[in-house]
């Protein structure tokens, strides 16, 4: 595994505005992240998963503390460079897909590269490989709502990953699936993770996606209680 | 032209409650240019009528000659100036007594053998020793004279002794222009001067295109714009009296982009939070959905183009019957009008409408820029 951090956060704590108070959802975190992970969050609900790939996906800005990703500190970045910053090296996964309805599974997965301004044929083989990487090069015109959940989350995998970027955010990915589809995924992510070194990073508290990972960071109440590298039990 | 291509798919793709809006707003563009394109219509066609058959290219009038007073009429005539272009009309109060009722009525000769106004005045030309007049269709219907009527005529000479004289009706002309028709009796201009004792005299003259422009001393030219300006105070009050129709169904059409918009908002943050994930700002967001609010009317009008060009064609071509009741407006009004639609007519909706639905979409857009994109993708209430 490559050393040199991509992400690198450091006494990162983060407040929410609660009524007149404030509630403090991230503490005193300080992580990095490599090249090439197949790393997890690990914690219960509100132990601050989410909050800590929003503001790792530049979504969401610290309250104190740095967040470094790709070298540029997320407090710092306009509104523009961040959504540069996510539209080129930044893929996320969510929970609940997030597929555009009325769009195509091509089209959903060609947005980004869109956004890029790409030209049509490299944008065109870029998407056909990405659904190819997911295995649904078959559903190319299928609209969302005639998609199973794990069919979507596929899409969803492949719109994470037609750019190629340098992290995918994974925020609970397999929550809505069964289990033969959890895995599935699992599967295909650890395949982009090993051939193409993209760093996956996951929220979850599910037991399935644990079996794959290969660095547990484990989270409660905000705060790192136990960060350790592991052997994946399915590869 | 990716914000364009992506807004009209999401529209497209939101369906049914595109297509609503869309038919309101097709309705509202099409029943502004239908509407203008009719007045339109109607003002070529009252200015063309009054222009044959009253005004001319303008008139010389006598500096006594008051149209509107009929009391000063009896001074208001001299020499007429022998400028080429300028066809001589005399004009005195007279009587008529159709059946034995008295109708006060203006006599107006013209020479017969004119040219210059539509007026069919070749009916006109003395034959046989019976003084012949003509008159429109209103003033015989409300005098119950029909062709070849018998009628007593009584007028005032130049000294103001009254005369009178049997005459007959050579022709009812058919005209869209009440001033030459209701309360007007036409005569030979060569008679009434003998009959008035007013030989080369004349009340005004009407103008032809060989017209010069000179105006000698005692007479005064009216342009002929200065002329119609009635018609283009009528025309005026029309459009404005029509425009707050279509305005009422272009507002329902705005409201109902509006709303759909403000429901967008609410309803798709997802969707936002999901763009703004995939790398775009919030701007290009706000963007996406004004423009695609702004499509709305890119589509009405394709809508309103597919039944509105055949249906405005077929208006143009069949024209549109015209109540006998609007008559009385005192305006050339023909039995139909036929729609005029310009270039600028089309384009000027299409602006309006096309602004009027970005606003409208924009108010509510801009709400975007307040939201959090990490609340968007969760989905809450702004
Ligand atoms: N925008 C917010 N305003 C207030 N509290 C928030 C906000 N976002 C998250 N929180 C709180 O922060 C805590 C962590 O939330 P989250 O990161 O979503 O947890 P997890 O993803 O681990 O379930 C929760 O207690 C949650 O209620
Ligand atoms: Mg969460």
């Amino acid at each position: 595994m490559n050393t040199d951090p991509i992400i690198s956060l450091s006494h990162l704590t983060k407040h929410f505005p609660v009524g007149k108070g404030q509630f403090t959802a991230l503490r005193d975190i300080n992580l990095t992240f490599g090249t090439g992970e197949f790393a997890g969050l690990v914690g219960p609900s509100g132990s601050g998963k989410t909050t800590l790939l929003n503001i790792i996906g530049s979504l969401d800005v610290p309250s104190e503390g740095e967040a470094l990703v790709m070298g540029r500190s997320v407090s710092s970045l306009t509104h523009k460079e961040s959504a540069q910053l996510r539209n080129q090296h930044i893929g996320f996964i969510f929970q609940v897909f997030n597929l555009l309805p009325v769009y195509t599974v091509y089209e959903n997965v060609e947005f980004a590269l869109l956004l890029q301004r790409m030209d049509a044929a490299a944008r065109k083989k870029a998407v056909l490989d990405a659904l190819e990487w997911v295995g649904l090069t078959d559903k190319i015109n299928s609209k969302p709502p005639q998609l199973s959940g794990g069919e979507s989350q596929r899409v969803a995998i492949a719109r994470a990953i037609v750019k190629r970027p340098a992290i995918v955010l994974a925020d609970e990915p397999t929550a809505n699936l069964d289990a033969k589809n959890s895995h599935h995924i699992l599967q295909t992510m650890q395949r982009i993770n090993k051939e193409l070194k993209t760093t996956f990073i996951f929220s979850t508290h599910d037991e399935k996606v644990m079996q794959y990972l290969e660095r547990m960071i484990n989270l409660a109440d905000g705060q790192v209680v136990r960060d350790e590298l592991v052997q994946p039990v399915k590869s | 032209m990716l914000t364009f291509k992506l807004a009209l798919k999401n529209l497209l793709g939101a369906g049914l409650r595109t297509w609503l809006n869309v038919a309101v707003l097709s309705f509202a563009f099409v029943l502004i240019i239908f509407y203008n394109g009719m007045i339109d219509g109607w003002n070529e066609q009252a200015r063309r009528d009054t222009i044959e058959w009253d005004v001319g290219q303008g008139q010389l009038w006598h500096t006594d000659y008051d149209p509107y007073d009929p009391f000063t009429l009896q001074e208001a005539h001299g020499m007429a100036p022998a400028e080429a272009g300028l066809m001589p009309v005399l004009i005195v109060q007279a009587t008529i007594y159709p059946e034995g009722r008295m109708m006060p009525v203006r006599l107006k000769g013209i020479p017969a053998r004119q040219q210059t106004l539509a007026l069919p005045t070749e009916a006109l030309v003395p034959a046989g020793d019976e003084t012949r007049i003509i008159l429109g269709k209103r003033m015989a219907k409300s005098a119950g004279l029909a062709e070849g009527d018998r009628v007593l005529l009584r007028w005032r000479d130049q000294h103001g002794t009254f005369d009178a004289r049997e005459v007959v009706i050579a022709q009812v002309f058919d005209t869209n222009v009440p001033n030459v028709d209701a309360g007007q009796v036409w005569i030979d201009l060569a008679v009434l001067q003998e009959m008035t004792g007013m030989p080369g005299e004349a009340t005004m003259l009407v103008a032809d295109q060989t017209y010069a422009g000179s105006a000698p001393e005692g007479w005064a030219f009216q342009t002929q714009d200065q002329l119609l300006t009635e018609i283009d105070t009528v025309i005026q009050s029309k459009k404005v009296g029509g425009s707050i129709t279509y305005l009422m169904l272009l507002l329902i059409a705005l409201l109902a982009i509006f709303d759909t918009q403000v429901l967008s908002i609410f309803r798709r943050q997802r969707e936002i939070g999901t763009y703004i994930a995939l790398g775009m700002t919030r701007r290009e967001v706000i963007a996406l959905f004004t423009v695609e609010g702004g499509a709305n009317s890119l589509l009405a009008m394709a809508v309103g183009a597919v039944y509105g060009i055949p249906l405005m064609a077929w208006l143009a071509q069949a024209g549109i019957p015209m109540p006998a009741a609007t008559d009385n407006v005192g305006l050339a009004v023909a039995e139909k009008i036929f729609p005029v639609y310009g270039l600028g007519l089309v384009l000027g909706t299409v602006a309006l409408v096309t602004v009027a639905a970005t606003i409208v979409s924009y108010m509510p857009a801009r709400k975007i820029a307040y939201l959090r994109p990490t609340d968007a993708l969760k989905g809450k209430i702004l």
